[in-house]
């Protein structure tokens, strides 16, 4: 059969090769895994086809690839492991891109079918291990199914809501001879958007005086970052972002107010407590942003668009609810806002009010600019790497702080694990977004405990040749638990205080380029130099030990509760 | 009967709804793991054979609105090819018995003999009550479902 992709002809005998075909008819680039006995088969196959495979050092860090890759393209990431301990290692990349709502497709290896069941060497029911936190998985046991099941695990994971799928493909079955099974891609019929909905949503919308837009990763996904802005600037309405909705809307724009929750902004936090209504738009209502959800938002009305329907009412029960795409929801109820009765900017009074609100807090951060610090670290990421740069982070109070004084200003730059919270996250997934993105600025801002957790990928991102700098804030601490520890352990710091190499010489071990930064120290220059060293380079930033995220809401309770700095 | 006003053992306002899914045990895992991972409070749980799929006759012990929320959430599974509220659900009972009391069978419990094993089915809160009538007389006892009655099976 003819390949059009890539324009070969072939014919698959075998179903590794029934798999290479799946992958480039799917229009697979780039995949991230480590190979292994009962994946054999299908490495073997690989070199015959055009398909750029990346040996990883470690299959954790393959399947964060895979996510960072995602993300960063909208596309489904691939990542391949081996049975038993190469298939347990995905295992927290799987439940991360779950989490996260990320497409991707995972196949493992698995022992031969006679040999399933028995214990053999490397077996792990892989998957029973990650049903609860994939979108779907399979199993193939027969050769002609594995063609059209791997077409069809790519339209699962990237249908919808996107998702993680698992392929699990016995070592036998990648030996197997196998027709040639063709696949009738499914139509998927997207959920229709039903008028009066949109109608009543654009009614409170209308009849708001202290509404807030709340963007999620949906809107990302979705490619609506046009229609949320278009609705932004013909309503007045002020936006907020969640974490992983942030830089779905420019952070300079004038409408843009910050971000809620327990490390969010005080008066973003206060607003949604005033406001009469939540318009939120591909987002889930996370722990981590209402705090009490039975004192969140406890004076709004509320509109809750979601591609997936069981999300309504989840968390909050909406006013109104929505289950659909965000793109196609919200240019629906653009056209509730076309008439000139809409010009009247009702939400100017708002707005204003918001705005004398935030006062305090920026003049916080503008005293603090010019000190050594994350402030002025993100400060210097950001106008040395210039506004194409993409930030990857990993999870603790450095996640935090690049959210909070990064600005981001280009669609999608931002990605971080959120919903998972997965340390080690930022260094691999930092490598899918630099295969995405070669030509463009890649930085990874991360923890002195969380880089440590997949630093074994510089010797990847080394022979990739993968342009990609590394800020560590380094406080010798494992910082989050630790402001925990401060706040609500009498400071006990039980086995926070963490020590690392020195990254100087590991990274000179590893034939890279690193540099200590010590408070005092030129920060700007540090920057500039990394960014001016070809290929990957760690910039280690000793930090105050105890400086701590403001504000913090302590979980469950609510912005009443809300610890600010004094 | 309508799902809301269906009433268990317990009097609690509970929510019947029927799947059916393919994939076999495969499948059936991956339901019962969603049940679990999402803490859908299940009363009752019937699963059985209906031709090359499985039908799944739950009980949720919740709200309408939070049942309907769980019903979206189980639809989007891969494996689920039909669900939705189960209007017409029934319990069956096979019962050993020492007498002949059995024979008195109330309104909306239907009973025969078959094998000397009783066959007795009905609505759960009516079956409840008729079996609670016969007391004494039952010897041994197996209950199934609560299941919908064949015909509808969530399509």
């Amino acid at each position: 059969m003819e390949n059009t992709a890539f324009n070969i002809e072939y014919m698959p005998r075998t179903g590794s090769e029934a798999m290479c075909e799946a992958l480039l008819d799917e229009g697979v680039e780039y995949m991230f895994g480590y190979p292994g006995g009962a994946i054999m088969p299908f490495y073997d196959a690989l070199p015959d086809y055009p398909l750029k495979h990346v040996l990883v050092r470690h299959e954790q860090a393959a399947a964060h690839a895979a996510d960072g890759y995602a993300r960063a393209t909208g596309r489904v990431g691939v990542c391949v492991a081996t049975s038993g301990p190469g298939a347990t290692n995905i295992v927290t990349g799987l439940a991360t891109a779950q989490m996260d709502s990320v497409p991707l497709v995972a196949i493992t290896g698995q022992v031969g079918r006679p040999a399933m069941g028995k214990d053999s060497f490397q077996e792990t029911n892989v998957m029973g291990m990650t049903l609860p936190f994939t979108k779907h998985s399979f199993l193939v046991e027969d050769p002609n199914e594995l063609y059209p099941t791997m077409r069809r695990a790519f339209e699962i994971a990237r249908s919808g809501r996107p998702g993680p799928v698992l392929v699990d493909v016995p070592k036998d079955v990648q030996f197997a001879a196998c027709e040639h099974n063709g696949y009738r891609r499914l139509k998927e019929v997207p959920r229709p958007v039903a008028g009066p909905a949109l109608e009543a949503a654009a009614a409170l919308l209308r009849k708001a005086r202290r509404p807030l837009i709340l963007a999620g990763h949906g809107v990302t996904l979705s490619a609506a970052e046009m229609e949320l802005m278009l609705l932004a600037e013909r309503t007045g309405v002020p936006v907020v972002t969640t974490l992983l909705g942030i830089s779905a809307f420019p952070e300079d724009h004038e409408l843009y107010i910050g971000w809620p929750g327990m490390h969010g902004d005080a008066s973003v936090n206060r607003a949604i407590d005033k406001s009469d209504l939540l318009f939120a738009v591909g987002m889930r209502f996370d722990d981590r942003i209402t705090g009490a959800a039975h004192k969140f938002a406890p004076n709004a009305k509320v509109v809750h668009i979601d591609v997936d329907p069981s999300e309504l009412g989840k968390v909050i029960r909406p006013t109104v609810g929505i289950a659909a795409d965000a793109k196609a929801t919200l240019r629906g109820i653009l056209a509730h806002f076309e008439g000139a009765e809409d010009r009247e900017d009702r939400c100017a009074p708002w707005r204003a009010e918001i705005a004398e609100s935030q006062e305090p807090e920026k003049a916080r951060v503008e005293e603090a600019r010019d000190d050594y610090g994350p402030i002025r670290i993100m400060d210097a990421i950001k106008s040395t790497a210039g506004p194409e740069v993409r930030l990857v982070t990993d999870v603790g109070q450095h996640q935090m702080w690049a959210a909070k004084f990064f600005e981001f200003t280009k669609k999608n730059s931002h990605i971080t694990s959120g919903g998972l919270g997965t340390m080690g996250f930022a260094l691999p997934a930092a490598m899918g977004v630099a295969f995405a993105y070669p030509e463009e600025p890649v930085w990874v801002v991360a923890g002195d405990g969380g880089i440590q957790m997949n630093i074994q990928e510089l010797a990847t991102i080394r022979d990739q040749g993968l342009n990609i700098k590394v800020a560590i804030l380094n406080n010798g601490y494992l910082g989050m638990v630790r402001q925990w520890q401060q706040f609500f352990h009498n400071r006990r710091y039980s086995e926070t205080p963490m020590t690392g190499p020195d990254y100087e010489q590991f990274t000179a071990a590893y034939g890279l380029n690193g540099r200590t930064v010590r408070p005092g120290d030129d920060v700007e220059g540090a920057v500039r130099w990394a960014q001016e060293t070809p290929g990957c380079v760690i910039l280690d930033f000793h930090i105050d030990p105890e400086a701590n995220v403001y504000p913090m809401i302590p979980s469950g309770m609510s912005v009443h509760e809300m610890i600010e700095e004094e | 009967m309508t799902p809301e006003a269906a009433q268990g053992a317990t009097s609690t306002t509970l929510y019947p709804m029927e799947a059916r899914i393919s994939g076999g045990m495969l499948a059936l895992v991956r339901f019962l793991m969603t049940l679990q991972n999402k803490r859908m409070p299940v009363a009752r749980f019937t699963v059985g054979r209906d031709r090359d799929a499985l039908r799944i006759t739950l009980l949720l012990d919740c709200p309408p609105e939070q049942a309907r929320r769980y019903t979206e959430l189980l639809a989007g599974l891969e494996d689920v090819e039909g669900i939705q509220p189960s209007a017409d659900t029934m319990e069956v009972a096979l019962l050993k018995t020492r007498g002949d009391g059995w024979r008195e069978s109330a309104a909306g419990v239907e009973v025969h003999e078959e094998g000397g094993t009783v066959v007795a089915s009905g609505e759960p809160g009516v079956l409840d009550a008729w079996l609670a009538g016969i007391g004494d007389d039952v010897e041994d006892l197996v209950r199934l479902g609560p299941v919908a009655r064949p015909g509808n099976g969530g399509d």
